[in-house]
This record gives structure tokens, C-alpha cells and sequence, in this order.
């Protein structure tokens, strides 16, 4: 195959890793000055850390350059230029579209784009769509409410880009995004874990088996971690007979990371971002592969509210993959997204990633798709209940299945649960950002 | 990668893309219609020089 068949960009996806960290540094730069000239809210920020954009030299330095969070960003909102506040670093009669987070963990953070900006975020999106395999015979239909969050609007009009013929499924109920996507043959999608896996069963109570009477090759799963969890991952393929890629991003952040079609792992877009971890406890960077930690990022080229050295909370590893079969140079993490350091919380003194709760219960074929975990405390111990759902036919092996779930619960995450068993179909389904862990202990 | 781009002479071309597009609204008299479009021209001549534009100008550093 042709470079140019295989990469969205042969160029910069190819790059000799030298020239990339080049690259990098130079586009490190170029936003520090953009924000230290045109964000009172930045420039501030420099100033009382004694930082000038030329003190910035080598990568290292990028250290010295004070990190921003997410309740920065909304303390820095609210205010003029409104609602953007100081960090708007263009003239607002530039803003073209209104964006804002999801508000999972508080006040949404507002977000504008430029038309430039809203440009490159069809542009990143493109690097992931075209490395899943979308090409201009493919019709993507989007299963998504087009609302006032990001979501999947980049990647419409990155599958536009390519050259997709892309069909909005905004209004319509999950059975009519069905029976629509059944109609003109629509062959890839993209929508949360949650929703892709929801949808299959709704395609099966309308009698349908997704694998087989559905045309659908290649889904985008973004929004949410299950795309890594391989069990989750497992039953999205076996469900809709097609292949699942991992797509992750953020409001602030813009795209940011996707798996190629060797799916070794998830490449970071780094020719749009610089990505460093750092350790959860220290905050010692970490560059060896092997040990998880928070990631920190720093978007190049987005200007109208960018995003420098932002500690995203996402929980990622380095990969020991050090060259892709792909033949790309970005470089890979292990496992995607494999939680949020908000979830990770110390249970009876052991630390818990919600994730590798999921991997058990979705490796155990005759459990639901659903789960839901609670953490509440019991005088001075904390307990937790999980519930699960068995599916119907296999109802009559209960504890048989009990068993298992035990084991594996204790090999996996070394914790003891008070187990739930449902009736299917009785716990809680969701159309997007799924809430199936609640830690109830400080609420009590 | 084996295959050897032309990025010099693609981030020339775009250099005077985007010299053309700021040269067109420069004269357009503020008519909506040509500045609105130059704009959406500039922003997309600005993802050839995410692609491409940037890099030649590491090369030549």
C-alpha cells in the first residue's frame, strides 16, 4: 500500500522521532507566546510563576511552565469577554460556535471556536478516522443528539473531510437509528461504548441480529473507557460483527489519541499535542513504559482558548511498544484511557480503578452488559455492593456464576464485594456518558 | 518511509495561498461576501500549514 493510502498524513505521521520532538518543541513555543501575548488569563499565570516564553529552550523546560486544571478554567469563565472570560485569546467577534463540556464533574467549562479552530478539530479527527479505515465509499451515520457538547461534531465533519457521505441520526429514538441504518446501509458509526452496546440489544428486541443483518464495518467508540477494557471491547466487535477503534478526547483538549488498525495499543496525535504523565502521588514525570499516572497536555495549535500543560485527570501508561507495525512514530500507550484519577479511590486501603471492575464482570459471558457499583461505609469499613444482571438464559447456573464473578473480582482487583444479582434489563440503561460507579462514603 | 515528499516546494505553494487570500480581502472594499470567504480559505490554508507548512520551516532551521 501507498503511504498515502495507509496515512491521513505520510508526513508527520512518519516522522523520525528526533524531528518530531523538534517539531514539538517549536510548536510549544509558538502557542506559549501566542498565550502570554493575546490571554490575560495565561499571561498572569507566567508572570506570577516568573516564566517568559523564552525561558523555554529545550523539552525539559516545559516543566518550568506552570500546569492549568479544570477549576481554573471555570474560575477564569463567567466574566467579559463573556462568557469566556481571560482566557479568550482572540477578539470574540471571531468566536463562530459555542461548545461546553458536559458538566459530568461541575459547571461546564465554556468553550469557543474559531472557524480555524473548528478546522483543526475536523482535521484531528481525520488522522484517527482515516487510520480506522474511513475512506470515501464508506456512509457514517451518527447515532448522536448534536448538542450543545463537542461530542461527535468533530467527527462529522472530519468524515466529511475524508470524503465520507455522512448521514446526521440527530433526532431520531435509538429503534429509528436502527431501522435507518438498516435501510441505506450505513457502514460505520461512532457513539459511546454504552450506546453501541445498548443499541445492539435494542437491535436484537426489534429482531435483529446487528452482525448480520446490519452492514456496519468499522465503529468510532469515544467518550467514555470502554473501548480499552478488551472485555468490553470483545463483546462491541461480537455484537456488531465489526471492528471497534478507541478515540479519545476532551472539550479543552480537542481529539487527542486513537488506535491504529493494529490496535497495539493508542497512538497520541502528537504531531497536535504534547503529552507527559505524571505520577498520581508525586507528580514525578514518568517516561518509562509500565507505570500509570495522570496525563498532562498541551495543545499546538487551537488559539481562541488553548490549552497548555492541562492536567486532564485521564489515567494512561506509556506502551513498551517502541515502533508500531503501522510504521507510525507517534508514540502508543498501553490500554488507551484506562480511568480517571477523580475515580481512582482507595477502598479498604487498596486502590480501585473502576475499569477493572468492568473487565471482569463484561469477561463473564453470562452477566449483562450492565453493572453498577456502590461504595458506602459501615461504621469505620467500607463496603462494596456490585450489581450485576444475568443474562436469561443462564439464570438457572446462578451460583456457578457467583463463583466465578467472586474470583475473578478478588484475582482482579484484590477487594471483596456484596453482591447484587438483577433481573435483566432492570438496571439502569444509558444513551451517552455512562454513571455506573458511586462513592457514597462522603456523602454519608 | 521510503517515499520522498516534495514538502519544500508544497509549503512555497501554500506561502502564496495564503499570501493570495490576504491580498484578495486586502482589496475586496469590505464586501461581506469575499471577506467571509477568504476567511474560511485562510483556515484551511492554515491546516496545510499544520500538515506540511510548519514542518519545512523546522527543515530549513
Amino acid at each position: 500500500m501507498k503511504p498515502e493510502e495507509q496515512y491521513w498524513n505520510p508526513v508527520l505521521e512518519t516522522l523520525p522521532r528526533e524531528k518530531l520532538q523538534q517539531f514539538q518543541l517549536k510548536k510549544f513555543q509558538n502557542i506559549l507566546n501566542w498565550t502570554y501575548e493575546n490571554s490575560p488569563f495565561y499571561r498572569s499565570l507566567y508572570k506570577d510563576a516568573g516564566l517568559e516564553p523564552g525561558d523555554i529552550k529545550t523539552l525539559d523546560d516545559i516543566r518550568k511552565v506552570p500546569k492549568t486544571e479544570k477549576s481554573m478554567l471555570r474560575e477564569a469563565q463567567g466574566v467579559e469577554p463573556y462568557p469566556y472570560g481571560s482566557i479568550l485569546s482572540v477578539p470574540i467577534e471571531q468566536v463562530t460556535e459555542y461548545r461546553q463540556t458536559s458538566g459530568t464533574t461541575g459547571q461546564p467549562v465554556y468553550h469557543p471556536e474559531t472557524w480555524q479552530d473548528w478546522e483543526w478539530s475536523a482535521e484531528s479527527w481525520a488522522y484517527a478516522l482515516y487510520a480506522y479505515g474511513y475512506r470515501d465509499y464508506d456512509r457514517v451515520f451518527l447515532p448522536f443528539g448534536y448538542s450543545i457538547n463537542i461530542a461527535f461534531w468533530a467527527g462529522h465533519y472530519a468524515a466529511e473531510k475524508i470524503g465520507c457521505e455522512v448521514v446526521p441520526g440527530g433526532v431520531l429514538d435509538t429503534e429509528a437509528r436502527i431501522l435507518k441504518m438498516k435501510e441505506i446501509r450505513a457502514t460505520a458509526f461512532m457513539a459511546t461504548p454504552t450506546y453501541i452496546l445498548g443499541m445492539a440489544d435494542t437491535a436484537r428486541k426489534l429482531g435483529l441480529d446487528p452482525a448480520k443483518d446490519l452492514y456496519i464495518k468499522k465503529i468510532t467508540a469515544a467518550g467514555e473507557p470502554g473501548a480499552c477494557v478488551p472485555a468490553t471491547k470483545k463483546r462491541m466487535e461480537e455484537a456488531w460483527g465489526a471492528k471497534v477503534y478507541d478515540q479519545v478526547g476532551a472539550t479543552e483538549i480537542g481529539h487527542w489519541g486513537f488506535e491504529c488498525q493494529a490496535q497495539a495499543g493508542l497512538h497520541v496525535l502528537e504531531a497536535f499535542h504534547l503529552v507527559e504523565i505524571e505520577d498520581i502521588e508525586t507528580g514525578a514525570t514518568i517516561t518509562e513504559p509500565g507505570k500509570r499516572g495522570s496525563m498532562v497536555i498541551t495543545t499546538f495549535d487551537r488559539f481562541a482558548h488553548p490549552c497548555i500543560r492541562f492536567d486532564s485527570k485521564d489515567v494512561i501508561e506509556w506502551s513498551p511498544v517502541e515502533r508500531c507495525e503501522c510504521g507510525r512514530t507517534f508514540r502508543l500507550l498501553k490500554g488507551g484511557v484506562v480511568g480517571r484519577a477523580d475515580d481512582i479511590t482507595k477502598v479498604k486501603g487498596v486502590l480501585l480503578a473502576p475499569t477493572a471492575i468492568e473487565e471482569v464482570v463484561r469477561d463473564i459471558p453470562e452477566l449483562g452488559d450492565e453493572y453498577e457499583v456502590i461504595v458506602t461505609k459501615r461504621g469505620d469499613i467500607d463496603d462494596i455492593a456490585l450489581k450485576v444482571e444475568i443474562n436469561p438464559d443462564f439464570k438457572r447456573n446462578a451460583s456457578a456464576i457467583e463463583q466465578k464473578l467472586v474470583q475473578q473480582l478478588r484475582l482482579k482487583t484484590g477487594l471483596r464485594y456484596s453482591l447484587e444479582f438483577h433481573d435483566y434489563g432492570t438496571l439502569p440503561r444509558y444513551d451517552v456518558k455512562a454513571k455506573r460507579f458511586k462513592d457514597l462514603r462522603h456523602k454519608e | 518511509m521510503v517515499k520522498e515528499y516534495k514538502t519544500g516546494d508544497m509549503a512555497e505553494k501554500i506561502r502564496l495561498l495564503k499570501q493570495t487570500a490576504i491580498e484578495l480581502k486586502r482589496i475586496s472594499g469590505g464586501i461581506q461576501a469575499v471577506d467571509r470567504n477568504v476567511d474560511r480559505i485562510l483556515a484551511s490554508v492554515k491546516m496545510l500549514e499544520i500538515n506540511i507548512g510548519d514542518l519545512a520551516d523546522i527543515n530549513s532551521d
